[in-house]
């Protein structure tokens, strides 16, 4: 039986752990949380010309979703800061600090107002966090880097 | 024929799984076989079962919901809770197969979905 097990044993194993105690982190949720912010920005000053109840519902929709994915934006980045992150990145990028704040205060100002420039700053700074995350990681893996 | 080239990869793609946040359709010790070549031409949607290249390596998880054309939800079946968060946003491009049999244990062996 011992044998049988040897033979038919894998070569590699797939975690089911959980992500948060067992390390499953990836910047993918914020900078999907940062374009999204920009999209409905960009929609909300399309629609915000009409005055007929669709155009209206369309602005109130957009205006719900970016609120919800800049706050999608603040936990992504908060849950990296305080569980991925550790001394030695700091020390790597003793900035970290600072551009993880100024993202989080990016993501508070998107929540707020509806500024494209401020959605095109939000996505640049969630862009040079995944940089720093994904070099901390050694690179992206290959399927991700295409 | 497609049947047995489909075999042969999913064999050579087998995983044992660890954890236990997809209990119970899969739990911590199972083998599994993993189709690499199921979403080559479509991409995994909701329900379906994924092994995805996560940046710690290898994970199992469904499917919550597509979040756009880039992006998945995948969530584990065993319930949150205790401060144990099973999802996890990835990019689809990091999928990399889809377990559809599990041939270990000898008392569980079966098609998993």
């Amino acid at each position: 039986m011992l044998d049988l097990r040897k033979l038919l044993a894998p070569s590699r194993t797939a975690s089911a752990h959980c992500d948060i105690p067992c390390g499953i982190y990836d910047p993918h949720g914020a900078e999907l949380g940062a374009r999204t912010v920009t999209k409905m920005v960009s929609l909300i000053q399309e629609a915000q010309e009409g005055t007929d109840p669709e155009s209206r519902q369309t602005f109130v929709r957009c205006v719900k979703v970016k609120e919800e994915h800049a706050e999608i934006v603040k936990r992504e980045l908060q849950i990296l800061w305080s569980d991925y992150f550790k001394p030695e990145h700091l020390e790597r990028y003793p900035d970290l600090h600072e551009k993880v704040w100024k993202a989080l205060k990016l993501a508070s100002k998107n929540k707020q107002s509806i500024d494209a420039t401020a959605a095109r700053d939000l996505e640049a700074a969630v862009a040079e966090i995944a940089r720093i995350f994904w070099e901390t990681k050694g690179g992206q893996p290959a399927t991700k880097a295409a | 024929m497609n049947g047995i080239a489909r075999l042969v990869a999913s064999w050579r793609a087998r995983v044992a799984l660890t954890g236990h946040s997809m209990s119970p359709t899969l739990r911590d010790g199972d083998w599994v076989l993993v189709d690499p070549d199921a979403y080559r031409l479509r991409s995994p949607t909701p329900g379906e079962l994924v092994v995805a290249d996560s940046s710690a390596g290898p994970v199992v998880k469904r499917v919550a919901e597509r979040l756009d054309p880039t992006s998945l939800l995948l969530a584990g079946d065993a319930p949150s809770g205790g401060g144990h968060h099973h999802e996890v946003v990835l990019a689809v491009s990091t999928v990399s197969g889809r377990p559809w049999f599990r041939y270990w244990p000898p008392g569980r062996i079966g098609r998993v979905r």
